[in-house]
């Protein structure tokens, strides 16, 4: 009798306490978990941004990424901020912002614009933040930029008509379609296109500009394959507009005839092209870009390299064709 | 040894240090938890301090900007102060993720104040134009600044969502490690209490069994109590109690048992003067007669009868008289004569006695009428019955520290359990026509005397007699001899 109830007690008390080490061991062992506030081990060299206005696009996903590489290995913090989808005002306020962090540097998608041009040519120079443009370029009597680090967009233009000329021959009758921005950039690829097509008198082409909404893209492509319903060529200038093109041309034909070329640094440029509805497409090297410029920021901002190269550090561009995808 | 008063200690102390040791647990744990809840409070407080303060700033900015009076420039001094204090809190929170937002958080908080100084300026120079544009920026970097300390808020809440949220679980694990630690501590106390109060009261109830044991006196059980405080000693001065007593009572049994045997020898004694003082109903009347017809028988001329009158008045007479004290031999041999005489007389031709007699060992001692009974036995056995008489002879011969006596008949013997009953002093029945006294109190009075076993031993064999051999020491008698001569 005696026995059985210490052994019960016993038996009890040691499950009792079994379930109390454990419940023990929850709440003492989350503890351990606290607040990572580790506090800074040692200050980064540079602080650095990279402020675009697509963030989401593929494109500038591989020009952040490179950045953010670059930046890594050169023991520098970075951060890549701007807007989505294209929002001038967001992103205007993220280069103030910027400006007034005062960060060490700031690599931006250049923005033909007043407003940027302002930013750039007064507030950040009175702060004596250097400004890298990247991919897109501001001519530099209008930014102050330090340099340019991305395509020779002249260059790709010139290509992209080349490779026109080679598929369509002499003569044919070319839309190009621009946004009606007119940014610095589309300047220089169409200057490229009409200094090689300027040549053949066969070829007739069309410049149109339209605002960047789908509706708008699809109401001037719409005008215009009216007023040329023998047109045999279509480049869109701003990447942007190739989808809402395409789309438009489909509906009212078949894509297939159409020579259609773009460029890469749209949202849906790569898939345009694999389903074959482009026909040629200038691909820039945004990975490159990202790293060239942090490169170059370091290198101006630890006096290396000083002044940089005004006109800009170029990137290397590839035609992709159709007939190139498996 | 573990008292009773050290083992209520031992208890009171083992719960008092179970119950210290959670409750400074769980005020540390609790502290801790305290000083988290306070640090992430202090976080969001300094952030909106800043913002607070820039706001504060600007709005002092556009008074002053509006009235430039003495009274609204203090205040924007002052609450250029208090975001100076704020940025300066801030500086503390600074940790490897957010370290970039925080220097920029507080680069922001500097340009707004160099905005405010350089609007200041312009104000100063009178450029209203220029101040108007550095209050506006003023005011876009405090939009600035609060949009910032909303979003490092939300970093804030998404880098520690894991620990709040762990702390939440935590307070709830903490209750059921409450309601977990109650239970155990009840069980434990009650296994504790039980151990405890039956190592108090198991010895004393083996204690009180004991004591029962001993009132109904059972000495021989042992007292065992296996603990170890004051009960145990009690239990051990308990058995040695017992042990005691237990000792006494035997010694009291054994003395019991020797004055069972001294009372027995005086029975005995007094078996023998009863029958002597049966026998002395008439003495000196019979005295008296067998001395007259001595004497007639003298003066008519037969003298062998009156010499054996005279035989029998003797041997009556020492019969009578010598029976409790201790004779020499020589007395007895004296005796022993006067008897063979008469008996000679009966049976004439039929009796032969030889003696044999080491005259330097008639001075022991030993009890009156030994002898002569002995005699008479053989006589009872080996001549009565017998046509043609027998032989009994009578030695006494010295044998070293003892002196042997040897009574020798030519009998048929008697058997081996007859000698054994005579030896243990058993009753048995003799033959009627002694003269008083028996064999079975001769083996006891003589065994007595000498205090010795081995006085008496018969040999015997069937049809070739008896012999009964006596050996009394010699000692023992010479001193009892002085004495008996000094009473005369």
């Amino acid at each position: 009798m005696r026995k059985s109830i210490v052994v019960i007690l016993g038996i009890i008390c040691v499950i009792l306490i079994y379930f109390t080490l454990v419940s023990a061991g929850k709440v003492f062992r989350s503890e351990g978990q606290l607040p990572p506030r580790t506090p800074v081990s040692e200050q980064p060299k540079y602080r650095l941004v990279l402020i675009t206005q697509e963030l989401d696009t593929p494109f500038w996903i591989k020009v952040s990424h490179g950045a953010m590489e670059e930046a890594e290995k050169a023991g520098a913090s970075m951060e890549v901020w701007g807007s989505y989808g294209k929002n001038e005002e967001d992103f205007l306020k993220k280069i103030e912002i910027a400006i007034d962090s005062k960060v060490d540097g700031i690599i931006v998608q250049g923005l033909d614009s007043d407003a940027f041009k302002n930013l750039t040519k007064i507030k950040a120079a009175f702060n004596g933040i250097p400004i890298i443009t990247v991919a897109n370029d501001v001519p530099m009597v209008d930014s102050l930029r330090r340099t340019y680090v991305g395509s020779d967009q002249y260059l790709a233009g010139q290509m992209i008509a080349n490779q026109l000329l080679a598929d369509m021959g002499d003569s044919g009758k070319v839309i190009l379609l621009g946004d009606s921005r007119n940014e610095y950039f589309q300047q220089q690829r169409l200057k490229g296109i009409d200094d090689i097509l300027k040549n053949h008198p066969n070829i007739f082409t069309r410049y149109a500009e339209t605002a960047d909404t789908k509706e708008q893209v699809i109401a001037t492509t719409q005008n215009l394959m009216n007023e040329l319903p023998t047109v045999d060529a279509f480049i869109a200038v701003n990447a942007n507009l190739a989808g809402a093109m395409i789309q438009e041309i489909g509906r009212r034909a078949r894509v297939g005839p159409y020579f259609i070329y773009s460029f890469d640094d749209s949202q849906d440029a790569m898939s345009l092209l694999e389903s074959g509805n482009l026909d040629g497409m200038i691909e820039q090297s945004p990975y490159d870009m990202g790293r060239i410029s942090v490169d170059r920021m370091i290198q101006w901002l630890s006096g290396k390299t000083v002044p940089l190269n005004t006109e800009g550090y170029l990137t290397d561009i590839r035609m992709l064709r159709k007939a190139n995808q498996p | 040894m573990n008292s009773i008063q050290k083992k209520i200690w031992i208890l009171a102390g083992v719960v008092l240090s179970i119950m210290a040791a959670i409750w400074i647990t769980l005020t540390y744990y609790n502290q801790k938890t305290m000083d988290q809840y306070n640090e992430i409070l202090q976080r969001y407080l300094s952030m909106n301090e800043v913002t607070n303060a820039s706001q504060q700033t600007v709005t002092s900015l556009y008074n002053y900007l509006l009235a430039p009076t003495e009274v609204n420039l203090t205040q924007l001094d002052t609450s250029k102060v208090r975001l100076r204090k704020a940025r300066i809190a801030v500086l503390d929170l600074r940790s490897e993720e957010s370290d970039f937002a925080l220097t920029n958080y507080m680069n922001l908080i500097d340009s707004l104040i160099e905005t405010t100084d350089r609007s200041l300026m312009f104000q100063s120079e009178k450029e209203s134009e220029d101040s108007d544009k550095a209050f506006s920026e003023a005011t876009r970097i405090s939009k600035y600044i609060s949009e910032t300390t909303l979003t490092l808020l939300d970093n804030d809440l998404k880098t520690y969502d894991r620990f709040y949220r762990d702390m939440i679980d935590q307070s709830s694990e903490l209750k059921k490690l409450g309601i977990w630690l109650m239970l155990t501590i009840t069980f434990m106390l009650l296994l504790f209490t039980y151990l405890f109060s039956s190592s108090i009261t198991r010895p004393i109830l083996k204690l009180t069994q004991a004591a029962r044991e001993l009132s109904r006196g059972r000495f021989d059980l042992q007292v065992e109590v296996t603990s170890n405080d004051e009960i145990s000693f009690l239990a051990k001065m308990f058995d040695r109690m017992r042990i005691n007593i237990n000792n006494l009572i035997s010694e009291i049994q054994q003395k019991a048992q020797l004055e069972n045997e001294l009372q027995q020898n005086k029975l005995l004694l007094r078996e023998s003067q009863l029958r002597s003082l049966q026998s002395q109903i008439n003495p000196h009347f019979l005295f008296n007669t067998l001395d007259m017809l001595s004497k007639k028988a003298y003066l008519e001329g037969s003298e062998e009868t009156s010499d054996l009158l005279a035989s029998v008045a003797g041997l009556l007479r020492y019969n009578l008289k010598r029976l409790d004290r201790p004779m020499t031999l020589k007395e007895e041999v004296r005796v022993l004569g006067q008897y063979i005489e008469i008996q000679k007389a009966r049976f004439t031709d039929r009796l032969q006695f030889n003696m044999d007699i080491d005259e330097s060992c008639l001075s022991i001692q030993l009890p009156g009428l030994t002898l002569q009974p002995i005699v008479e036995n053989a006589v009872i056995h080996a001549v009565e019955p017998r046509e043609d008489g027998g032989t009994i002879s009578f030695r006494v011969f010295d044998s070293g520290e003892r002196v042997t006596i040897e009574i020798a008949d030519d009998g048929p013997g008697m058997s081996e359990t007859k000698i054994r009953q005579i030896l243990r002093e058993d009753n048995f029945e003799t033959e009627s026509h002694s003269t008083g006294i028996g064999f079975n109190n001769v083996v006891k009075r003589l065994r007595i005397f000498c205090g010795l076993e081995d006085v008496i031993d018969i040999k015997s064999e069937s049809g070739n007699g008896t012999i009964v051999i006596l050996t009394i020491p010699k000692t023992k008698g010479n001193v009892k001899d002085d004495e008996a001569l000094d009473r005369g």
